[in-house]
């Protein structure tokens, strides 16, 4: 997937004009929320559940190596062929490979996030195989090469009206309609059609359980089952971080999962399986390759306090809470996550450099901590990232700002520094205002003067006047006026 | 009743003094003499969040000197109350004489409703206001320092006011520090929704803990809505009385 994230600010600016994306993004948030508060009452104690998945997640991470290692044999045994992909184009050659052996020209795909980042999709398209995203909002996303508005529904955004001459375009809808129903129908004709004829099937994979082998997938629309039963070759990609110790362990993860991510008890389907079709059976693929993709995660794995990136389930709870996500939508993130999530995942995966703004751009309100059911804390993650920045900074072109804060240490170290400085800087920031009030000043601080005044710094600090009030021995009630 | 140190974060020294007078005539009031220890400088939040943690160490270990004897530090910040309490042990893990203090000063430093209800045990502070009040829920306070209840219950036990809750109380202003003008234009967005929840409420006043917030908010009245006022806890509790608020 082409990587956008260098553009956060110009992509955020315009799509703050969007008001169709606007009214959306302040009517979804709060409505899931709402249904998330109240779908997780259905635990007898919310929070420890919250903390038993942060657990599982803590250790899942923390053994992360002999896990794998316990998944690839039990899936082995189940009948799976395990491949193991260093990077995107390792995963991708893989999976092209496996097409190309099976002389396949189209597949089907279930949403797969890992597929996103080491865009798959395009990789098919170079090698003339023709994929077919089978999630309705993937298959809008897809259809419209637009990066994925929220994690949980990628075109969830797009009006009506846009998907409705997209199906007439290219899923062969005949007549104009902007009735949910008959969209939903069409876009089913033309995905079936797929399915029955396509023998190859791509999916992701939500939890892969150590102890049995079998992976385990959510979805609501029956789209990755059909991806794992109706093509003779299954191919299910997962990123290293996905596998947990025990069944146990992952149905607890499934329910958070769902009741972070959609505010449902349990989503439409669940799909645990282990291993392709066995002789007796009549049903599932004849073949199933599991493809575990590090691109980049060892590396991250290494930093022990990047690691923590790798709890991330994915549910997406931190998006709709975000209050800076509910302005700006999905698209500024600029790759294959978006919300605190991508702020999180993005820079660790693609470096500090290109993602600036993705970890700046952050009032470290911390609501993405509280809610997060994997125990990611976001904000001490921004706060490292900025550290990596600020390494690069001292030699670079941002050294003026690595000046002013070793400048700042050390005023902050000595008091009679300290105050010397504020009594150089405040005349200068002073003349800028009137009546107490400062309406604008030019510089870095210009942005905040556009809607909002500041009062201009105390010729008088607190500290001046408590000296006053203590040299007057004006100590009485009420003294210090 | 020992010493009660107070730690007066820079926006309130330089930006804000009255904020600070406030916290003494309120403690004062209360019966409780605070100390301030005039080498105070900064909690280190500025270099900390801008990715300077090196910078960020050299004011804490000044923090640490200054205050690091005091029985009681209490501050009308949560997020300097936090930076102290959360972030000094982890700057000073590798040193492990510097780590220990840390550790100790965390649990000896409050924000200021929260020294008031849980430490003190006043509820009624002997105010009054004549009015309806609301609260912003500040991101530090409530979801670092989980204090919610003490400041409303403070402002509850004013006599004369009526509190009434606003819409996404708990929903950030929009200020982070460095974030309110770097990335301004989202920023004024979250202080204009804050401020119409504010309005929508219909409360006489608003009443915010945390300094960063209160300069935010206050300047988005000053410029948009001038006849409506935002007022820190301390000045709302400290003020009151002498007829100060309105």
């Amino acid at each position: 997937m082409k990587v956008n994230t260098r553009n956060f600010v110009q992509t955020a600016e315009r799509e703050m004009q969007n008001q169709y994306a606007r009214a959306f993004l302040a009517l979804m948030p709060p409505v899931i929320a709402a249904l998330r508060v109240q779908v997780m009452g259905s635990f007898p104690d919310p929070e420890a559940a919250q903390e038993l998945g942060r657990a599982i997640r803590a250790e899942a991470v923390a053994r992360m190596p002999d896990l794998l290692e316990e998944f690839e044999r039990n899936a082995v045994a189940a009948g799976a062929r395990v491949l193991w992909a260093r990077d995107a184009s390792e995963a991708n050659e893989l999976v092209l490979s496996i097409a190309r052996e099976r002389n396949v020209t189209e597949v089907t795909k279930g949403k797969s996030m890992i597929s996103e980042e080491t865009g798959l999709n395009e990789a098919f398209k170079n090698n003339g195989i023709e994929p077919f995203e089978t999630d309705l909002g993937e298959f809008i996303a897809q259809q419209l090469e637009r990066p994925p508005f929220h994690i949980v529904g990628p075109a969830i955004n797009v009006p009506v009206e846009e998907i409705c001459d997209l199906f007439m375009k290219k899923a062969g809808m005949e007549k104009a309609t902007t009735d949910p129903v008959e969209l939903g129908y069409a876009a089913r004709l033309f995905l079936r059609d797929k399915f029955r004829r396509v023998r190859m099937g791509i999916t992701g994979v939500n939890v892969a359980v150590a102890e049995t082998g079998a992976i385990v997938n959510v979805e609501n629309e029956g789209n990755i089952r059909f991806n794992k039963s109706s093509p003779l070759t299954q191919v299910s990609l997962m990123s290293i971080e996905k596998v947990v110790p025990t069944m146990n362990d992952a149905l607890h993860l499934v329910r958070l999962l769902c009741r972070n991510c959609t505010g449902q008890g349990i989503s439409a389907y669940v799909s645990i399986d282990r291993g392709p079709k066995m002789k007796e059976e009549f049903d599932g693929p004849e073949e199933l390759f599991i493809i575990i993709v590090d691109n980049g995660r060892s590396r991250i794995y290494e930093d022990v306090k990047m690691r923590q990136v790798l709890r991330c389930i994915r549910c997406g709870a931190c998006l709709n809470l975000c209050p800076i996500y509910s302005k700006i939508g999905g698209y500024p993130y600029g790759w294959a996550y978006s919300g605190p999530m991508g702020q999180v995942l993005n820079p660790a995966l693609l470096g500090v450099d290109d993602t600036s703004d993705l970890f700046n751009a952050c009032t470290l309100c911390g609501t993405c901590r509280e809610i997060c059911p994997a125990g990611v804390d976001h904000p001490e993650l921004f706060l490292y990232y900025r550290e990596l920045e600020a390494e690069g900074k001292k030699m670079s072109s941002g050294r003026w700002e690595a000046r002013f804060f070793k400048l700042w240490g050390t005023a902050a170290a000595h008091t009679g520094l300290w105050r010397f400085f504020y009594r150089l800087v405040r005349p200068v920031v002073a003349r800028y205002g009137k009546e107490g009030k400062i309406k604008a000043m030019p510089g870095p601080f210009e942005g905040w003067f556009k809607t909002r005044d500041l009062p201009v710094p105390a010729r008088r600090t607190f500290r001046d006047r408590w000296r006053k009030s203590m040299s007057e021995k004006n100590l009485s009630r009420g003294g210090m006026e | 009743m020992g010493a009660v140190s107070l730690f007066i974060p820079c926006t309130v020294d330089f930006m804000m003094p009255e904020v600070g007078e406030a916290v003494v005539r309120l403690l004062r009031r209360l019966g409780v003499e605070p100390v301030y220890h005039e080498e105070q400088t900064c909690c280190g939040q500025p270099a900390m969040n801008a990715g300077y943690p090196a910078e960020a160490r050299k004011a804490a270990k000044h923090f640490i000197e200054t205050f690091g004897d005091d029985e009681v530090v209490v501050s009308p910040s949560g997020s300097c109350t936090a930076m102290v309490k959360y972030h000094y042990p982890e700057l000073l893990r590798d040193e492990p004489s510097w780590h220990g203090r840390a550790e100790e000063l965390s649990n000896r430093i409050y924000e200021l409703s929260q020294y008031l209800v849980d430490v003190l045990g006043v509820e009624d502070v002997g105010a009054s206001f004549d009015g309806t009040v609301t609260y912003h829920e500040s991101c530090h306070i409530l979801r670092r320092l989980g204090v919610s209840r003490q400041p409303k219950v403070l402002i509850k036990k004013v006599k004369g006011t009526t509190f009434i809750p606003m819409d996404q109380a708990d929903a950030c202003c929009g200020f982070g520090g460095e974030f309110s003008f770097r990335y301004a234009f989202i920023s004024e967005e979250m202080v204009r929704e804050k401020v119409d929840h504010y309005l929508k409420s219909g409360a006489d006043l608003l009443i915010i803990s945390e300094p960063g917030c209160l300069l935010n908010i206050s300047g988005y009245l000053s410029r948009n809505n001038p006849d409506k006022k935002a007022l820190h806890l301390a000045e709302f509790l400290a003020g009151v009385q002498e007829g100060g608020v309105k």
